[in-house]
């Protein structure tokens, strides 16, 4: 797959986040309405500041968990909306104060937690992503080496036994060391193969010790 | 010796052909064989054995040896000379000098352009040495698509069970079929009459 190209489960993830989002924001929307509902109904018409806040952390917390500090920006709405309702209504004292600073810790904590702890997240999905990429071209590697060496072998082992057995038949010394020739050429190279792989496995093993290194690698 | 059967070589031309390691060379002059029976000009493109050694071979096996032409890309680079006197062949310097093979065998099939031609690439394993399967399989689907340009048969001959399924995948996606020569020997003896067992299997071209 070229780069830049989505791949089918990119697209689908794409997807997916996308219909995520929008269901995040009708959730926080239909909240939100609640919300201001509940302000103007209990607040402002039956002329009572208790009980009915509690709602809010609802909204809040979950717009802190699925935006983090832009949440604070909700925050900043409801407690925009308590202050008109309690100038409206005259109960504005320092509980007002104390529930709308109440509003913005709380949705700024949850918002740095989440943010956090979603960073967090994805450092360690990132990471495990590159060592399965890692472990994935080692696979490979060796797979293509066993392809490289096994079968090699196998074709240079019966031309091996062909020559031994023409030694039977008054041989043609000059053709036989042709086939030899032949042969130690592709013996040199499928050593030259096990090195490679050998070197391979080295620099993507940090752990083997150097002395190991320089034994694997001669 | 096994005979290499024939039956689909007018409607498919591209076979894989699957051998056991210590059958190959018998294998390749079956093949030879019948071809050159059949009244093929044959292109054998050799990485494993000296053309010497395989013109010795097919002298020996009463082929006719007008009717083949020689690639060989492993006795140069074996030997670092080429040895005198070799007619109707063409060395190349490495199996792993790739454009230098493509380019020989281009204007090799050039030269028999309207004739029953086929080319045996003998081995797929043997070059595995000398290049990573990626290039491979790059270049036998150069070989397959310029075959099929010329009109054209071609044979590829590798060690069976030895291709890993990747790389098997791939190249059954170039020819028209594989060819499992040893097959016969794990198949049920057949009491009378019966055609299994007594000739190589023929697969489609996805195994």
């Amino acid at each position: 797959m070229s780069e830049g190209v989505a791949t089918g489960m990119e697209w689908d993830g794409a997807v997916r986040e996308g219909l995520k989002g929008k269901y995040r924001v009708g959730i926080l929307a239909l909240l939100g309405g609640v919300c201001i509902g509940l302000e103007i109904g209990v607040h402002l018409f039956l002329r009572t500041a208790v009980g009915y806040t509690h709602i809010f952390y609802v909204l809040l917390v979950l717009s802190a968990l699925w935006y983090y500090r832009r949440a604070l920006l909700v925050a900043g709405g409801l407690v925009v909306a308590t202050f008109a309702t309690s100038l409206v209504v005259g109960d504005l004292s320092w509980a007002t104060f104390l529930r709308a600073a109440m509003f913005l810790v709380v949705t700024w904590v949850v918002g740095v937690i989440s943010e956090e702890r979603d960073r967090a997240k994805a450092e360690v999905e990132a990471q495990k992503e590159a060592v399965e990429k890692k472990h994935f071209a080692l696979v490979g590697y060796i797979s293509e080496a066993a392809l490289r060496l096994k079968n090699p072998l196998e074709v240079l082992r019966d031309n091996l036994v062909s020559i031994r057995s023409q030694l039977d038949n008054s041989p043609d010394i000059g053709e036989l060391k042709i086939m030899l020739s032949v042969q130690v050429t592709h013996l040199e190279q499928v050593l030259e193969n096990f090195r490679a792989l050998n070197k391979e496995i080295v620099e993507e093993r940090e752990e083997i010790p150097q002395a190991y290194r320089e034994f694997l690698t001669r | 010796m096994m005979p290499f059967d024939l039956a689909r070589l007018g409607e498919d031309r591209l076979f894989l052909v699957l051998s056991a390691a210590e059958r190959l060379k018998q294998n390749n002059i079956g093949i030879i064989r019948t071809l050159t029976g059949q009244g093929y000009r044959v292109v054998v493109i050799t990485t494993n054995q000296p053309s010497a050694v395989l013109r010795r071979l097919y002298t020996a096996e009463g082929i006719e040896l007008s009717k083949v032409f020689f690639i060989d890309a492993i006795t140069k680079y074996a030997m670092g000379r080429v040895p005198e006197g070799e007619v109707q062949c063409r060395f190349v310097n490495s199996p792993s000098n790739l454009t230098d093979l493509g380019i020989a065998i281009t204007e090799v099939l050039n030269t028999l352009s309207g004739e029953k031609a086929c080319l045996l690439f003998d081995s797929i394993s043997t070059m595995l040495i000398y290049i990573p399967s990626t290039h491979i399989s790059k270049f036998i689907h150069f070989i397959t698509s310029k075959l099929r340009l010329v009109d054209a048969s071609g044979i590829f001959l590798a060690v069976e069970k030895g291709l890993d399924p990747l790389l098997l995948t791939q190249l059954t996606t170039y020819v028209d079929g594989v060819i499992d020569m040893d097959s016969h020997a794990a198949a049920p003896p057949q009491k009378e009459g019966g055609q299994e067992g007594e000739g190589p299997r023929q697969s489609s071209p996805v195994l």
